[in-house]
């Protein structure tokens, strides 16, 4: 084996001619690469600035979470040998203006201390104190502009808060600790701690979220992770039952970390997509390179090249371009997070920390290269056999239709290899490999719809017109545009008609209602001594409503059978119910909406040991079956339970559901509130369902009324702005089958001069050959729109129905929508492409020739 | 002939597919002493270009056997041919088919690199020295005239000092006293180290300078012509 160096040098120096022909192909590599790098790079940041600033997130190095009650003096004062204590409890309550109009609000009541760590914003500019302390006996409050927008309120006037009013002293601009209190549907309202004690609304059972935080070690330097962590596990093992949820400064919110990871993960699969799609662009790109280089590589060859040699300077010319594709690409992707932080740092509501992080750049290269390798090395591969004859005479063999074994090999060996790296870097194996395979099979469809257009074209009758001959021939000739394009824009249209299915599907999932089943009210903490008057209040108000009701209480699940909760691996659909606390019930009878599908529900009067109902996807995802236990904590009290029954329940009516209900037995000495939905046979309207909150809010302070179509509203708007995300995303999917589109047009153009001249000279206008071209791209264009169609329909299909676990429905409008923009898009490309063509002038041409 | 240079026997070789299948060598035999200068002529179409890219290893034949230099190209590899094509055979072509992105120095020091030699540049500059190319090294090829490119191809041909150098048509790209230098060169260099050559050419003036001439017709040896007395 000799030296590789002589090839790198006249590689290197063959490089010099330029990169004329590879245009495209670099922009395909750095448009892939940039979306993986750039997406995930920004969720990096998006984790290191939660990492960095947790501290301020938190309130403190540690926090303890409860519902229902406080801290014990045993379990503070424990704490408080820690470090310095300070105290926030949220819940939702009713806000009402004077006029008497009410609105939903979070309540977010602090101590003196608060923030204990970084700083808050109030206009006009002062000191929570100072907004919050008592003046003239009433206390002040300082609101989000939210909620001075639907009062109709301003600074200076009063809002009615259960059993007091407090003066709105200041608008609240921001929170440090916003993200560590949760994202609520409502809008905040700060007020104290002992405000908060005066309104009644901390009752035996409602709703408060109690939270504790510590900062240790104040007025020195922040503790280690490591002393955070241990102090976290020290108190876990000194009150293994207290049921708090117990966090650290490093690990804000597990569940909120997780389903960023998934949606970045989603996101970068897009990416990968885009990769791919522009592989086919690689693919082109090597194919014509080898065209163009034939010359060269077979006089190469006549010196004394073998054909390995001469496939290795092919190949390292091609890989030298491909690193110049993915610097391009690394670059634009590492600046997407300065960017956004730059741009849009001041209105997401996550902190940012920019940075150049290696791992993600690495992984963006492996994946460059890794796409290069796979889709250039076959094409590179044919010019093993370049006949060194070409130099001698224009007649030569036909090139073999497949390259060498080897190259076959080994681009399915880098194949494999991309495929293991997209699959071993995902969290969510599953919709990798589903992407992996769905890519593949894609491919091998997309290579049979070409076949299977070319021979159509083929065997096509003889038509009369002259341009539709001519289309047909163009369409399934050697060296036809017909795999290039159905490849390319086939596998692209695909993914758009995939994404714009799902969200569709999501879509319709959030506007999904059914009268009477669907509620337009969620009444909240409405307490036990107050349900009689409320289900009057109800029936007056509402009389057609079909009215459910529940006592509920809220239990953090603390073991699976014997094993604890923290660190249990449950399946990835249903770990959300072990993250923080789940509303818990109890009822003598299935609840409404529930189908006992195992076992029995127990007796009105059953009065043996505390018996629980389980939701049946939950048991399964959590490997309970009937006749286990599980132990809940509810109110400081760890209650373990034997499963008796499982049910089936209907999440997606939005109608009342509980995870866990225990045999009345089990909980009906404890102090609790009633939840009550409120559903109508059909749609009152805006001002009906406004008058019922109003009403509810005068008669019953303490209660807090949800609507329905206001918390469907947010959750349609959080969905845009997720979808503009995924837009963004699938947008560059797009933007590389058009680039893959240009670049095969762009090849063919020679050819296609060299026809549309010898035509010209034989008598054809213009007119009859744009219209041959237009037939073409037509009909190519309606192929690809076709394949795109229906392999986007499937793909969204198995997602939907697989992974989300939704039920699929085909939306014929968007997707149609979508495909018609593809083929129009592909027309005009062809077009313009071909205008320039056409207007070239035979004489120069044929000059050439 | 004791150890001749190139021995051809009994060779055929057809081109195309179905219908569009040409025979267009048909059962050659020829054999070429070591430092003999043969002129091939015929016809186009005649199967001249074909039969010396058989005896450079170009074009594998149906059948018959091609040995040269004393080796047999039937039973060898693609990649052993390349090999021993560089190291044997030098090319020359109508078309000069010089690299465009290499200067003339490094389009002749490219055989000598594939060969794995360490003073490639030093030989290939010494090289174009001899075809009067002296000033010429850091040139690209469309920066020289049609006659200098064929210098350069000659140059590139006869760096690895071959024992075999074919030459398809040199001049058939030049005007006449280009073309006339060029063919002294050729013959000047042949001479000086020994080398045998085959040449292919349509002009009888040219392939009367040969040591022998032989005619191709219809893919067949017309009439061999006596052997001239070697100078």
């Amino acid at each position: 084996m000799k030296p590789f160096v002589p090839l790198f040098r006249l590689a290197f120096r063959d490089l010099r001619g330029g990169l004329a022909g590879l245009r495209i192909f670099l922009a395909c590599v750095a448009l892939g690469v940039a979306t993986i790098v750039g997406v995930n790079s920004l969720a990096r940041s998006l984790a290191d600035g939660l990492s960095r600033d947790g501290r301020a997130i938190l309130g403190g190095d540690a926090a303890f979470s409860l519902i229902h009650r406080q801290l014990s003096p045993a379990e503070r004062s424990y704490l408080a040998a820690h470090g310095a204590l300070s105290d926030v409890a949220t819940m939702r309550a009713m806000a009402r203006n004077e006029a008497g109009d009410a609105a939903l609000v979070e309540i977010k009541a602090v101590d003196p201390s608060w923030p204990a760590i970084g700083r808050a914003e109030l206009t006009p500019a002062m000191t929570p104190q100072a907004a919050l302390a008592p003046k003239d006996g009433v206390f002040g409050a300082a609101v989000e502009d939210a909620a001075l927008d639907r009062l109709k309120v301003k600074i200076g006037d009063t809002l009615a808060i259960g059993a007091i009013k407090v003066q709105i002293r200041a608008a609240l601009e921001s929170e440090p600790d916003r993200l560590g209190s949760g994202l609520g549907l409502a809008p905040r309202v700060l007020v104290s701690l002992a405000a908060l004690d005066r309104t009644g609304l901390v009752q035996p059972g409602s709703l408060v979220r109690w939270t504790t935080r510590v900062v240790m070690n104040p007025g020195g330097e922040p503790p280690s992770e490591s002393a955070v962590k241990a102090f976290l596990a020290d108190a876990k093992k000194a009150f293994p039952e207290a049921g708090w949820e117990a966090v650290g400064r490093g690990n804000i919110s597990p569940a909120f970390s997780k389903n960023l990871d998934r949606f970045t993960e989603f996101l970068a699969l897009i990416g990968l997509t885009s990769l791919i799609v522009g592989g086919v662009g690689v693919a082109n790109a090597a194919q014509g390179f080898v065209e163009r280089k034939r010359a060269i590589l077979a006089t190469l060859k006549a010196i004394g090249a073998t054909g390995g040699e001469i496939v290795a300077i092919a190949l390292i010319e091609f890989l030298a371009v491909t690193l110049i594709g993915i610097a391009g690409g690394l670059a634009l992707g590492a600046v997407l997070p300065f960017f956004v932080n730059d741009l849009f740092g001041a209105i997401i509501p996550f902190p940012l920390a920019p940075g150049i992080f290696p791992g993600e750049l690495a992984l963006g290269f492996a994946y460059g290269l890794l796409t290069a390798f796979v889709f250039a090395i076959a094409p590179l591969g044919r010019a093993h056999d370049l006949p060194v004859s070409a130099l001698f005479r224009d007649l030569v063999e036909p090139g073999r239709a497949w390259p060498r074994r080897r190259y076959v090999a080994l681009a399915i060996a880098a194949a494999a290899a991309f495929a293991a790296l997209a699959i071993g870097m995902s969290a969510e194996r599953r919709l990798a490999i589903i992407v992996v395979v769905a890519t593949v099979l894609g491919f091998l469809a997309l290579r049979l719809v070409a076949l299977a257009v070319m021979a159509t074209a083929r065997r096509a009758p003889r038509l009369s017109g002259l341009e539709w001959r001519w289309a047909l021939a163009n369409i399934h000739r050697p060296g036809a545009l017909t795999p290039s394009v159905v490849l390319s824009l086939g596998l692209g249209l695909a993914v758009l008609v995939a994404l714009t299915l799902i969200d569709n599907v999501l879509r319709g999932e959030i506007g999904h209602a059914t009268p009477s089943e669907t509620p337009s009210f969620y009444f909240l903490d409405i307490p036990s001594a107050d349900i009689g008057a409320f289900r009057t209040f109800l029936r007056r108000e509402a009389p057609s409503a079909n009215v459910v009701e529940a006592p509920m209480m809220r239990g953090r699940i603390i073991k699976i059978g014997d094993r604890p909760a923290e660190g249990f691996k449950a399946k990835d659909n249903v770990a959300w119910v072990l993250q923080g606390d789940r509303g818990v019930t109890y009822s003598d009878q299935p609840p409404q909406g529930s189908i006992v599908v195992k076992g029995e529900w127990w007796p009105a009067d059953y009065a043996g040991p505390p018996l629980v109902s389980l939701e049946e996807e939950i048991a399964d995802g959590l490997g309970l079956k009937i006749g286990d236990a599980i132990t809940v904590n509810v109110l400081g009290r760890n209650i373990t339970a034997k499963i008796a029954n499982l049910r089936k329940v209907n999440w997606r009516s939005f109608a009342m559901n509980f995870v866990l209900v225990y045999s009345p037995n089990t909980l009906k000495g404890a102090p609790h509130t009633f939840l009550v939905t409120a559903a109508f046979p059909h749609d009152i309207g805006s001002a009906a369902e406004l008058s019922i909150l109003r009403d509810a809010a005068r008669d019953f302070p303490t209660v807090a009324s949800l609507r329905v179509r206001d918390a469907l509203r947010a959750l349609a708007q959080l969905l845009d702005k997720l979808a503009l995300a995924i837009r963004s995303a699938s947008g560059v999917a797009l933007s590389t089958s058009v680039l893959v589109l240009a670049g095969a047009l762009a090849a063919n153009r020679r050819s296609r001069i060299y026809d549309s001249v010898i035509l010209k000279t034989l008598g054809a206008t213009r007119g009859r050959l744009t219209a041959a071209f237009l037939i073409e791209y037509a009909l190519l264009g309606a192929a690809a729109s076709a394949f795109g169609l229906a392999a986007g329909a499937a793909a969204a299909s198995l997602i939907v129905t697989k992974v989300m676990e939704l039920d699929f429905a085909f939306a014929w409008a968007p997707a149609l929508e979508a495909a018609l923009g593809a083929l129009g898009f592909t027309i005009l490309l062809g077009l313009i492409g071909s205008w320039r063509i056409l207007g070239q002038k035979p004489a120069a041409i044929l000059r050439e020739l | 002939m004791a150890d001749p240079a190139i021995e051809i026997r009994d060779l055929d070789l057809s081109l195309g597919r179905g219908a569009a299948r040409v025979h267009i060598l048909q059962g050659i035999s020829l054999t070429i002493a070591r430092g003999e200068a043969v002129g091939l002529i015929g016809p186009s179409g005649s199967g001249k270009s074909t039969l010396l890219m058989t005896l450079a290893g170009l074009e594998r034949p149906d059948r018959g056997d091609v040995i040269i230099d004393g080796v047999a190209l039937a039973g060898m590899s693609e990649d052993a041919l390349a090999r021993f094509r560089g190291a044997r055979i030098g090319i020359v072509f109508q078309s000069f088919h010089l690299i465009p992105t290499m200067t003339a120095l490094e389009n002749v020091a490219a055989p000598l690199e594939l060969a794995g030699a360490a003073d490639a540049f030093e030989r290939a500059e010494a090289e174009l020295a001899a075809v009067g190319l002296a000033g010429r090294f850091a040139h690209y090829p469309a920066q020289l005239s049609g006659g200098e490119q064929q210098r350069v191809a000659l140059a590139r041909a006869l760096a690895p000092r071959p024992a075999i150098l074919v030459a398809d048509e040199p001049t058939g790209n030049l005007d006449e006293a280009t073309g006339q230098a060029i063919i002294d060169l050729l013959f000047e260099l042949r001479a000086e180290r020994g080398a045998t050559l085959v040449l292919v050419t349509h002009d009888p003036d040219l392939a009367a300078r040969c040591d022998r001439t032989i005619r191709l017709r219809s893919g067949r040896i017309e009439a061999p012509a006596p052997a001239r007395a070697l100078a």
